[in-house]
């Protein structure tokens, strides 16, 4: 008895050291840590880097966060960020899959796209603070500019990169034009769609931070340039580290909901 | 039955392997051309209309005569050729810094697992955070604000060429790294043959995506610190009410960017014309 739970730890052990304390995870610590003790080390004793906060400092200012007043900045970039995605995702989507299946819809649509598409989104914004009134719809539109594209380029590619041996093996069973779409097309172009909403999302928070430090009217990106103005540098790298946490947690969201849409991914 | 297939015509025409030419004009007036024209002018006429009638807040927005009138001005002024100049050498100062770091250590990523594992951690915990937040930083750290701006777009084309070098080398059939190391081939042997022509074609690819989001930095980074420069002139326009500006530095951002990147695929095409079909199918997935 006692010989077999003592076999099982040890298996059990076995296992833990082959996955996790293995000399790979020592390495990926140490190499986090190198970077902490490279930026230190730059910043306390050349004259350059005199000016950036410490990691330490970053780590007290930390402490001196105002949680409500935080929370209430990221739900706010959250929100446009979402609302600006969902619209690209809702335009953008059925341009893309019109793009991509119908041969009219390619010649009409994408020709007018093409044009657009170039010119950063970045640019967009003396044009969209002269149109929109309200704000928010400012930096809604400035969202959506930026998720639409990637949307649309990566459904028209999926879609016109399926294999062509499945839609003719779906014909032959005698399938009828939208279940073609819905139940062949679709899903084979799914995974290129995922990566062009990945792609979105990035571009949706860059927008976001570039439209709140020019509009001032709350947001990570406002909060941001407002430490940078009142000159406490230490807030200003937490700000940014926040960002970047959001934007992975968007990126690992949306791996997520791909992964539930396509399940037959983890079988083969 | 048996006749009918082995039977020889007796006669062959010379019409029957001459396939018609399509003439001249098939050639411009088939459905799609005639279709493409309509998207694009369509795209103009709408605009115009919008415009025209006023329709919501249409009545601010330059119309697509007053455009050109000015775009022809600010051609022909000093202005122009400065901004553009210094625009593009900000990005391309950038740029080269990004693919000069980021290529190595892109390959070193994918080949060694030691190194990978040293640098790759810190690097994705870095990679999520825009360009553009980087700002600040930037404003802080530089002096100078062509180095800031030059910056901005570093960082904004750092990580497309580094992942997609990343990707170009673990894409890699092991085939070859087995046949070299078979044959005898030293660890510099197999870096130069193997893992740098191999990973060419996602580099390009990468590259040509990091291009594209650092003229999109270089505009942010101009607009909020700069004092010459393409993004710096859309705001300057903004703010002194010359809006019909506004939408020409846009359009010659967009014909710069497209440009810009056109030329790197050029470029990189001529590198690896072995993988052309590759490149080409890959440019399409993993660019916007």
């Amino acid at each position: 008895m006692s010989a077999s739970t003592l076999n099982t730890t040890s298996n059990l052990w076995k296992q833990v050291r082959k996955t996790v304390a293995n000399w790979t995870t020592v390495r990926r610590i140490m190499s986090v840590l190198l970077f902490l003790l490279a930026w230190t080390i730059l910043v306390q004793f050349t004259g350059q880097f005199h000016q950036i906060p410490t990691p330490a400092a970053v780590f007290a200012a930390l402490f001196q966060l105002k949680l409500g007043v935080i929370f209430t900045e990221i739900f706010r970039s959250f929100v446009r960020v979402l609302c600006g995605f969902l619209l690209g995702l809702l335009i953008g989507f059925p341009i893309g899959v019109a793009i991509g299946y119908s041969r009219i819809a390619n010649y009409l649509l994408f020709p007018a796209v093409e044009m657009v598409r170039p010119i950063p989104p970045i640019a967009w914004i003396p044009l969209t603070v002269l149109f929109f009134i309200n704000i928010e719809s400012q930096i809604v539109f400035l969202t959506f500019y930026g998720a639409f594209f990637p949307i649309v380029y990566n459904t028209m590619g999926g879609i016109s990169e399926v294999d062509i041996r499945l839609p003719r093996a779906a014909m032959s069973f005698g399938i009828n034009r939208m279940g073609m779409l819905w139940k062949i097309i679709l899903p084979a172009a799914m995974p290129q769609i995922f990566t062009g909403m990945k792609v979105a999302i990035g571009i949706t928070w860059l927008m976001v931070v570039a439209a709140e430090m020019i509009a001032s009217k709350g947001g990570l990106g406002y909060w941001v340039w407002y430490h940078h103005t009142v000159m406490e540098y230490p807030m200003v790298i937490l700000g940014m580290g926040i960002i970047g946490l959001c934007g992975a947690l968007c990126s690992v969201g949306i791996d997520v909901i791909g992964s539930h849409f396509m399940k037959w991914r983890n079988i083969f | 039955m048996k006749n009918q297939i082995n039977t020889i015509p007796e006669k062959i025409n010379e019409s029957d392997f001459v396939f018609e030419r399509p003439s001249f004009l098939s050639k411009i007036f088939n459905l799609k051309m005639v279709l493409n024209t309509a998207s694009v002018l369509s795209l103009f006429v709408i605009w115009g209309l919008l415009v025209n009638f006023g329709i919501y807040r249409f009545v601010l927005i330059p119309g697509p005569a007053e455009v050109l009138e000015w775009g022809i001005k600010w051609m022909g002024s000093k202005d122009f050729w400065m901004d553009a100049s210094l625009s593009t050498l900000r990005v391309l100062g950038g740029f080269t810094f990004a693919c000069l770091i980021a290529i190595p250590t892109g390959l070193m990523i994918g080949w060694n697992k030691i190194f990978s594992d040293l640098t790759f951690p810190t690097l994705e915990i870095l990679r999520p955070i825009p360009g553009i937040a980087y700002i600040p930083i930037a404003i802080l750290f530089f002096p100078w604000e062509e180095a800031s701006v030059a910056f901005i777009c570093f960082v904004g084309a750092f990580f497309p060429i580094l992942l997609n070098t990343i990707t170009g080398v673990k894409l890699i059939d092991r085939d070859y790294f087995r046949a070299a190391q078979c044959l005898g081939s030293k660890p510099r042997h197999i870096f130069w043959h193997i893992v740098v022509p191999g990973a060419l074609p996602s580099i390009s690819t990468g590259a040509a995506l990091g291009m594209g989001i650092a003229w999109m930095a270089s505009v942010a980074g101009e607009m909020i610190s700069g004092k010459w420069g393409l993004g710096y002139r859309i705001w300057e326009a903004y703010t002194l009410i010359r809006y019909p500006l506004i939408v020409d530095g846009m359009i010659v951002i967009g014909l710069l960017g497209l440009g810009s990147s056109t030329l790197i695929r050029f470029i990189t095409l001529r590198l690896i014309p072995w993988r052309k079909a590759i490149t080409e199918s890959l440019d399409e997935s993993i660019t916007k």
